[in-house]
């Protein structure tokens, strides 16, 4: 993120002794790394019960059955039941949803990668008439959610006989991923060192040469970033794929699989609550993995 | 996202508009290529941009003006198109400017869903924007665990709407395990419970919707904040500064740009709301925390009423724009002029 | 249970064998085309669910009667989609059709819905093609006509009344079912003084909430306005507002439970059928399936029987005015449809699957109610049998009103029926909702 005025000065890593001393400092001041830590680590706590104890509440629930769930909604499940995570773990239906939905993202994502930063390299670099008119027809995207395109982009993907089928959902997505991608990569292209280029040229590089092998490993941070938030972006998507692809369970991807399970099993809620907890799993798992992607993303992005 | 990065050239994102009314850059050369060159040039950008383009005409542009046209037409959606009738700007006027009966029925219900779209982006500035940089600027330091909090503290944006609102809608139960907890207390829960209370519905869903996005808020900022300069933190401690001085003085307006960025895309985001409104009950059963996109979805297209759903969808996205375009121009461009101070 | 699957097997074999010689008789040119050989897909989209574990639940039915026909018709092939009932009329079958390439077989609900459908040119005619079937069905079928011609079968048909427990009536000292609305309020008044919940309603769904003003609009209006509403949409007649203030009167005596705008209709514990079907609510307004749904918030087979024995029904009482038939209800149901460009098998298959074995088969499901008058017998819940009776007595049955106006009055309607029960809407504003969607469709 931003800050632009460091990137013009390179900022090194915190130099231990300057560090050192200004913790010495907090601490001369009365403001003690310890006594502050704690007030830090109290309002982490806060944070973590707050995001955490919605997400244990519903995973317990779905070690209840119906009646413990009826008479004790809010106790730890007394026994707990594994009943409800290992049906849905052992019928062959989550897996597969698990499995449409990673193959969806991640063909969303590396189609929105690509294209993105291809686009916002002349974007960035080139200058050509109506280049900011080009650039404003893909932010306006960003004004634009799939809700009002909805029924037209179906009929279209319905005439292409792409309905059940990945792709239909895919192509969209990455169109709908497009602006923000582009909005994200132009300016990082741009802070590329100019001079980098100028040398590669004098070297007798081609532009095409050099995107291909100087600026796609330099953009590297900004296309992990703008990766994850496509893969998170067609992790979650609702809508499209409840257009494209509902109909047959096999087809469906997790969010989809949780309103489809639910409608099957309505009257179970312990039941509903084990699905969805089992489908956020891929999600955080990802997530917290790809966590410190983001930040270095992110870090790498100030430091340009 | 973000990212304003340093080019230096006054070329902050989603500033196109300003950019090239502001004509060539300083310092961009003239086309000094000759003839084939240009051509080649011209063959090089459409390799670049041609395959996002063609993409993004197809499934985007394309789709957005088939809905620009419909808006023009009374269509039930279940005809054909071409059998649709043409109704000039009743859509609009219903929308907009209903009398009698269809300002109670149509023009009332639609302005109540408007505003709740602004009370949320006001709501996200005073109760969301502090909260996130107060969280933020404690966490911007070393402890134990603080990786694994950050974590947590950013995973509810990972997950999906359908999830999140299945979720809040078993724990906010009308007897579910909040309601107890609140009676423990002695305290009674919303007449209508939760969700569908009148008064206590939007305050709910605004409480979900923050739920799922603070944690995003505090982790960009944080990001913004280990981009400061450690060495200026320190000059001002030893200049004396306390915590929270150092805070207001050097951090907080260091982030600037991150916090701008942020408001922006929290107020496109609260514009286009949909979603989570939606898992959670399609707006409310009378509508008391009904977005633009959730009325739209509900009044227009769950009612056979595709025209008028398409006026809606057309009215946000001029919303939108105008917004977007007003705060690129008012707020993000002071962060152009303030690097080119720099 | 093999033995039971190849029983009905076999007689659905021979039932569709003794269709087609009537068929064969009246001189049916479909059905002699449906035997040609030629190879015949057809894609279907139901909204039954099928049984996850083994249950032998309605969506696993439709797969076994398309096996029987495909064994009756071996040139005529399957292609099945189960879909959730608001994805698939919401969304699904409205974008198939405008495509302009539908499944060949689909749920249709009648109503305003088919109204639109057929306007457009989207369904079939079946009227010539299977008449012997269509008339098998009776008044029942009346629902999937339009202008007097038939363009889809119902296969279920149910009226609405109110469940009750009879265990909490005696608790709370009522003797006999309220046959008006005076002694139901004199019912409410006595199950809350023993502390029971008079009435739970999923009023977050919007439509069970809204069946009580259908209801009252069933008392307060004659059947003609009723019959000629969903033609000229002129709502102005007074019995409209009348059956609103009879509602607000009737919420103002606070007979529902704590919160009822967020309980839902079904599903969880705390849903309108989850407070009946744990004995925390005395009575609900719901239509024949609501049993099957008690029945699911029941630990073991111990505990349905002893619910199946406690719960009572009767009709919606009578009022103290109002033009309607008070022996009118309010019913609706499920049923197909074909598309246009469907081939003739299509037309010949919607007359097996509402043949009389065919419907005992799906009558032998717990919870479903037949519409074939031939299947009747086949009830085994007294319950569903008493429903059966109660529909083929009454004076006037009327298709549920949301489906009858179709989506865009039916859900101006519903918000505004909804409204008043939270509190913000008046039963003119219902009244001038639904006059405002009619004007814009």
């Amino acid at each position: 993120m931003t800050l632009k005025t460091n990137s013009r000065r390179p900022v090194k890593g915190p130099t231990p002794g300057l560090w050192a001393r200004y913790r010495a400092y907090l601490s001369r001041t009365g403001l003690s790394p310890s006594a502050s830590n704690y007030f830090s680590i109290g309002v982490a706590i806060a944070g973590v019960g707050l995001t955490l104890g919605p997400i244990i509440y519903l995973v317990l629930g779905g070690f209840k059955d119906l009646h413990q769930y009826a008479m004790n909604p809010s106790g730890l499940p007394d026994p707990f039941l594994f009943r409800n995570y290992w049906g849905i773990l052992s019928t062959g239906l989550f897996w597969r949803q698990m499995l449409n939905s990673a193959f969806i993202a991640i063909v969303t994502t590396v189609g929105v990668v690509i294209l993105g930063t291809m686009a916002a390299y002349p974007l960035a670099r080139y200058k050509f008439k109506g280049r900011e008119v080009l650039y404003g027809v893909f932010v306006a995207g960003l004004m634009f959610p799939l809700t009002v395109a909805i029924l037209p982009l179906y009929l279209m993907i319905h005439s292409w006989g792409l309905v059940g089928n990945p792709f239909g959902v895919i192509l969209p997505q990455i169109a709908f991923a497009l602006p923000v991608t582009i909005i994200i990569m132009r300016p990082f292209v741009a802070a590329l060192p100019k001079e980098l280029e100028e040398a590669a040229f004098i070297d007798g590089v081609t532009r095409i040469g050099y995107f291909w092998r100087i600026l796609l490993p330099l953009a590297r941070p900004g296309m992990v970033t703008v990766g994850v938030l496509a893969f998170i972006g067609s992790w979650n998507s609702y809508l499209l794929p409840l257009l494209i692809l509902a109909g047959d369970p096999a087809h469906m991807t997790l969010p989809l699989g949780v309103t489809a399970f639910k409608g099957q099993h309505g009257s179970d809620n312990t039941a509903i609550m084990a699905f969805t907890s089992l489908s956020m799993v891929p999600a955080l798992i990802f997530f917290i993995f790809m966590e410190r992607r983001i930040v270095e993303g992110l870090t790498g992005a100030v430091k340009g | 996202m973000t990212f304003t990065t340093a080019s230096g050239k006054g070329n902050g994102p989603v500033v196109g508009a300003k950019a090239s009314a502001a004509g060539p850059r300083p310092g961009s050369p003239k086309n000094k290529q000759p003839g084939n060159a240009s051509a080649r040039k011209w063959a090089e950008i459409g390799l670049f941009v041609g395959p996002a383009l063609l993409v993004f005409l197809v499934f985007v542009v394309y789709p957005v003006i088939s809905a620009v046209r419909y808006s023009f037409y009374k269509w039930n959606g279940v005809k054909q198109f071409s059998e649709a009738e043409f109704v000039g700007l009743d859509n609009y006027r219903r929308a907009l400017f209903g009398q009698g009966i269809f300002k109670k029925a149509y023009t009332e219900p639609f302005l109540t869903a408007l505003s709740h779209n602004f009370e949320i982006i006001a709501l996200s500035m005073a109760i969301q924007l502090p909260l996130a940089l107060l969280v933020a600027l404690i966490l911007n330091r070393q402890f134990r665990g603080r990786t694994v909090v950050r974590v947590i503290i950013f995973a509810p944006y990972v997950l999906s709407e359908v999830i999140t609102g299945v979720m809040w809608f078993v724990i906010l139960d009308p007897n579910g395990i909040a309601t107890r907890i609140v009676e423990a207390l002695g305290l009674h829960s919303p007449a209508g419970g939760w969700f569908e209370d009148v008064h206590w519905g939007f305050w709910t869903m605004f409480f979900v919707v923050s739920w799922k996005y603070l944690g995003l808020a505090i982790i960009l900022f944080l990001a913004g904040l280990s981009g400061v300069s450690k060495e200026l933190q320190e000059a001002a401690a030893i200049d004396g500064a306390s915590w929270w001085q150092i805070q207001r003085r050097i951090n907080i307006p260091l982030i600037g740009p991150t916090i701008r960025i942020w408001a922006f895309l929290s107020i496109i985001g609260s514009i286009q709301l949909f979603d989570m409104v939606w898992v959670l009950n399609r707006g409310g059963t009378q509508g008391q925390y009904s977005t633009v996109a959730s009325y739209m979805m509900d009044k227009g297209f769950y009612r056979s009423d595709w025209g008028y759903g398409s006026a809606i969808a057309v009215i946000m996205f001029l919303i939108s724009l105008v917004v977007a375009i007003g705060y690129m121009l008012v707020i993000l461009r002071r962060d152009n002029s303030t690097t080119a101070k720099n | 249970m093999a033995n039971k699957k190849r029983v009905i097997a076999l007689t659905a074999l021979a039932a569709s064998a003794a269709m087609l010689l009537a068929s064969c008789t009246s001189n049916d040119t479909s059905a002699s085309t449906s035997a040609s050989a030629a190879p015949v897909t057809l894609t279907w989209w139901h909204n039954a669910i099928a049984g996850a574990d083994g249950k032998n639940l309605t969506g696993d039915y439709w797969q076994k009667v398309a096996d029987d026909y495909t064994a009756l018709h071996p040139n005529v092939t399957f292609k099945i989609e189960q879909i959730e009932t608001n994805d698939l009329q919401r969304t699904r079958i409205p974008a198939a059709l405008q495509s302009g390439d539908a499944p060949d077989i689909f749920q249709a609900w009648g109503g305003g819905e088919m109204v639109q459908q057929v306007n457009a040119g989207y369904l079939m005619d079946l009227t010539d093609k299977i008449p012997a079937a269509i008339k098998e069905l009776g008044s029942s079928a009346a629902g999937w006509s339009v202008a007097g011609k038939q363009y889809g079968m119902p296969y279920t048909f149910g009226i609405e009344g109110i469940w009750y427990h009879k265990s909490l009536f005696d608790k709370a000292g009522i003797t006999g079912t309220p046959k008006t609305m005076d002694e139901l309020n004199a019912d409410v008044t006595k199950l809350k003084a023993a502390g029971v919940t008079p009435i739970a309603v999923g009023a977050s769904d919007k439509w069970p909430a809204a069946h009580w003003w259908y209801n009252f609009a069933l008392r307060s209006c004659s059947t003609d306005v009723i019959q000629a509403s969903n033609t000229a949409f002129d709502f102005s007649d007074p019995c409209f507002v009348a059956a609103g203030k009879d509602l607000q009167a009737f919420i103002d005596t606070k007979p529902f439970q704590d919160q009822y705008l967020s309980s839902k209709a079904q599903q969880d514990p705390t849903s309108a059928a989850g407070l009946v079907g744990t004995g925390k609510a005395a009575m609900e307004l719901m239509g024949h399936w609501e049993l099957g749904q008690y029945e699911g918030f029941q630990a073991d087979d111990a505990a349905k029987a002893t619910l199946d024995a406690d719960m009572g029904w009767f009709n919606f009482p009578a009022t103290s005015s109002g033009a309607g038939d008070p022996t009118a209800v309010l019913g609706g149901g499920d049923g197909f449809a074909c598309y246009k460009d469907a081939p003739a098998e299509c037309a010949d298959f919607l007359a097996y699957l509402t043949s009389v074995d065919v419907q005992k088969g799906f009558a032998a499901i717990p919870g479903n109610l037949p519409v074939n008058p031939g299947a009747a017998d086949q009830i085994a819940s007294p319950q569903l049998k008493q429903l059966a009776d109660v529909r083929a007595s009454a004076g006037y049955v009327q298709l549920w009103l949301d489906t009858y106006y179709g989506t865009n009055v039916g859900g101006a309607m519903n918000d505004g029926i909804v409204a008043l029960f939270g509190g913000t809407g008046t039963p003119q504003g219902i009244v001038d909702g639904m006059t405002a969607a009619a004007a814009t469709q």
